[in-house]
């Protein structure tokens, strides 16, 4: 039977090299990823600083920590990452790397970023994956945990993982103002035209398609050559070129194109990866024999197997949420977050709340310095539920101020790819009364293409 | 091999692709991208130093050595005479000072500029307090409120000045008066100095556009401005915020009853900005740079409506926030406006980032 060998093949045998030089690397990159958070003054920024947080549905009860409160999660983070470098307590380190860091990103809706979603998903992984089983601290504490084989579906989830991304990142760019217009790339590219040498080129509407093209192709494909053992070393050169390239034009997405860099390393083979272990760590090659060879507890495989096949299902599903929403994606936004869609579009607002109290006819225009950072204003003008969200904060706070019945109204403009702004809601709706839900929002103005 | 053809398919698929799409959208016409020829974004930022703000704190700091010399006649002789040439003199400072409010970066953001120059309003019990006192702190961030010109325009011209000048606290009031001329003259130098040193260096040769650099505090500041027109310099003060309650003693200039004067000023160089002065190296030509023409177009008729509509508004503004409300609200409108097309569409065409905070994005 097919299926059965399909099984099969997951359960074979392999180095565990490739999990041992991902825990690592992870690790060491998560550790640096938190010491620049930190060093760049971010957690007051973010998380200290601000009065109002928009929380995630579901998760309202993750409230920042106050001043120390965060500064120590945020030590957590770190110790913990630190801790699965060297795997040393790497299944409690992951854990608390995985709610630690989750926490975190939980707080506040306008600090969402692919990427972080990303280290959350892997995260969560690792607790599950025997990656200390080797080259760690938890072997030399405790030598009869070592092992020098894991199934290959150990490797597998991590190489999955990470081709979903970037095949979800690729179908995200299948869109007319990406591929027939070149947007945003078209906006982008001139504000580099400060680069060396090629910083003339980037007025060149050639260069943005180029850009655009590349880049979708680049995605939906990548992790097949990476897959494919002869195309692979060149895949990884496109790799490298790829991401640094971004790094070079968009410094403003961080870590980002390091963590690719770095993760895409795990498709390179085992034997491969045992190679490089060896000449590093000191060790070297051992046949596999029962002995060495780690197996999940029979007790838990078929739980494990269901959770991995619910989670990759989601992992599909949950991308593709957008098309049960009416209505330009871009524009509404409704599906678009946990979807893989990174540095997609040119998107800026500008927003005016105005309260108005029904009994006296008063209108009060809300000063939205007072109440959220420039960056939670941006990212609150351009997407529809974080409105609503502090159209109800608002409403309590204007309450608490001696508003009777306070009704609030937005005046939302929005440019969405090189277009002209437009009005952005029906200003005569009281957000106050509109519910947060997955359901169409119809206060929206429907996308006038203008 | 398998793997050469594998990439030079890849790769002939890639440039048969974008060569397709090039030759289409030259067809069609509508493309509303970048145009071809460059633009020299090192000359845009060399005439924003050279012949726009470098200048504006040159003469800034003319104006304060004017408004001192007529301010020293009065301390000396306080009469309403030499209140009347003192109030020609502040009204001239305060107007060129409009010139440099919207350089609120580098050198001027280092020094909290307009934080010291003219936060209103005025905390009118503490001035009193520190002229009372004798000691006060004007370098204390804490003290921004307390100096200024909006601190000099409630010494100099409030209800009873001349008297107060000439009563029992006389020296220690003088004092102060000099005390706050003395800061403005120290702080402008500082900028100046700075500019001329080592920031126009830093400013000129930076052209790139993203957080921090010289482009997007620009724009950044373009917005700014806008946002404090339309909240401080009119639209609190009408009571936008407040449910129609007005509070005219906090406009800009309350004293010298010059608040519309100072916002049309203001405007007037916010666009004298935003084209460079019409020097064809200016916000305004990168956008027409950009294939945005259009946009650039709508920004600068939005502009002169915008300062129309504020001159239509009499001075002063304490007494026209209850006499010319229509004329308020109108311009009102037409300054939400401007804001919305230099936040949004000139921030997204130009791909400036508005916000203040440099972090990640993706």
């Amino acid at each position: 039977m097919p299926l059965i060998s399909f099984f099969t093949r997951f359960q074979r045998p392999v180095s565990i090299a490739p999990l041992v030089i991902f825990r690592v690397l992870f690790g060491l990159m998560m550790l640096a990823g938190t010491l620049r958070f930190w060093l760049n003054g971010w957690i007051t920024d973010l998380y200290v600083k601000p009065k109002f947080y928009f929380t995630y549905w579901g998760f309202e009860w993750v409230r920042p920590l106050g001043d120390t409160g965060m500064h120590l999660l945020f030590l957590c983070v770190g110790v913990s990452a630190l801790l699965i470098a060297t795997g040393l307590f790497y299944r409690i380190a992951a854990v608390l790397f995985f709610l630690s860091f989750t926490y975190i990103e939980l707080i506040d809706v306008t600090n969402y970023l692919n990427h972080y979603y990303f280290i959350s998903l892997t995260a969560l992984l690792m607790i599950f994956l025997p990656a200390n089983r080797y080259f760690s601290v938890d072997v030399k504490l405790w030598p009869s945990i070592k092992k020098a084989y894991v199934p290959l579906w150990a490797i597998g989830a991590i190489r999955l993982q990470i081709g979903i991304i970037y095949f979800f990142a690729g179908l995200a760019k299948l869109n007319a103002d990406w591929l027939l217009n070149a947007m945003p790339m078209k906006l982008w590219l001139p504000a580099k035209s400060h680069l060396p040498v090629i910083g003339n080129l980037m007025y060149q509407s050639w260069v943005a398609y180029f850009f655009s093209w590349f880049g979708a192709v680049y995605d939906l494909l990548i992790a097949f050559f990476l897959t494919n053992y002869r195309t692979r070393p060149v895949a990884y050169v496109f790799v490298l070129g790829f991401h640094l390239a971004t790094a070079l034009f968009f410094p403003g997405i961080g870590m980002f194109p390091y963590v690719m860099i770095i993760c895409s390393f795990a498709f390179f083979s085992s034997a491969l990866q045992q190679r490089l272990l060896n000449r590093i760590g000191n060790t070297s090659f051992l046949p596999a024999s029962t002995f060495n060879s780690y197996h999940v507890p029979v007790r838990l495989k078929s739980v494990l197997t269901g959770a991995a096949i619910v989670y990759f299902t989601l992992q599909v599903v949950v991308p593709l949420r957008f098309l049960l929403y009416p209505g330009n994606l871009f524009w509404y936004e409704e599906g678009y977050r946990f979807s893989w869609r990174v540095m997609l579009m040119e998107k800026s607002g500008n927003t005016f709340f105005y309260v108005k109290e029904p009994s006296t006819k008063k209108a009060y225009e809300v000063n939205n310095a007072e109440f959220l950072t420039p960056l939670q204003e941006k990212m609150m003008s351009t997407q529809p539920d974080m409105m609503l969200r502090y159209a109800h904060y608002l409403a309590g706070v204007y309450a608490q101020r001696g508003i009777k019945k306070p009704a609030v109204y937005a005046e939302c403009y929005v440019a969405l790819n090189g277009r002209r702004s437009t009005l952005f809601t029906d200003t005569t709706i009281d957000l106050s009364r509109q519910p947060l839900s997955w359901q169409h929002y119809n206060w929206i103005l429907p996308y006038v293409k203008k | 091999m398998k793997t050469d053809r594998i990439k030079a398919g890849l790769l002939i698929t890639v440039l048969a692709a974008t060569f397709f799409i090039i030759a289409c959208s030259k067809k069609s016409g509508t493309d509303n991208g970048p145009v071809a020829t460059n633009f020299d974004k090192g000359a845009m930022l060399t005439n924003y130093a050279d012949n726009l703000i470098i200048p504006a704190y040159t003469d800034l700091q003319t104006q304060i050595a004017a408004l001192e010399t007529a301010a020293n006649t009065f301390l000396a002789t306080p009469n309403a005479d030499n209140q009347l040439t003192l109030k020609v003199a502040f009204r001239s400072a305060y107007l060129q000072y409009q010139h440099v409010s919207v350089n609120q970066f580098g050198p001027a953001e280092s020094v909290l500029l307009n934080n010291f120059l003219n936060t209103f309003p005025t905390d009118n019990a503490v001035i009193d307090g520190n002229i009372t006192k004798g000691t006060y702190n004007l370098a204390q961030n804490s003290s921004i409120d307390q100096q200024g010109f909006p601190a000099l325009d409630y010494v100099l011209f409030s209800p009873g000045a001349v008297a107060k000048f000439n009563g029992t606290e006389a020296a220690k009031r003088k004092k102060y008066t000099e005390d706050l001329l003395a800061r403005m003259k120290t702080l402008t130098k500082t900028v100046l100095d700075n500019w001329n040193n080592t920031y126009r260096a830093q400013f000129t040769g930076n052209t790139r556009s993203d957080a921090g650099s010289p482009i997007a505090f620009l724009i950044n500041q373009f917005a700014f401005e806008m946002d404090q027109m339309k909240g401080p310099r009119i639209g609190w003060p009408f009571g936008k915020q407040s449910g129609g309650t007005q509070f005219p003693e906090n406009t800009e200039g309350y004293n010298a009853g010059i608040s519309v004067a100072l916002a049309v000023e203001n405007l007037t160089n916010l666009k004298r900005m935003f084209t460079g002065n019409n020097s064809g190296k200016g916000t305004s030509d990168y956008l027409v740079a950009l294939n945005q023409k259009p946009l650039n177009d709508d920004v600068l008729s939005q502009f002169d409506k915008a300062i129309n509509s504020l001159k239509a508004i009499p001075d002063p503004l304490s007494t026209a926030l209850t006499n010319n409300k229509t004329e308020i609200e109108a311009a009102y409108r037409e300054v939400q406006l401007l804001l919305t097309l230099i936040k949004t569409d000139v921030a997204s065409a130009t791909g400036v980032r508005i916000t203040y905070q440099d972090t990640d994005g993706d």
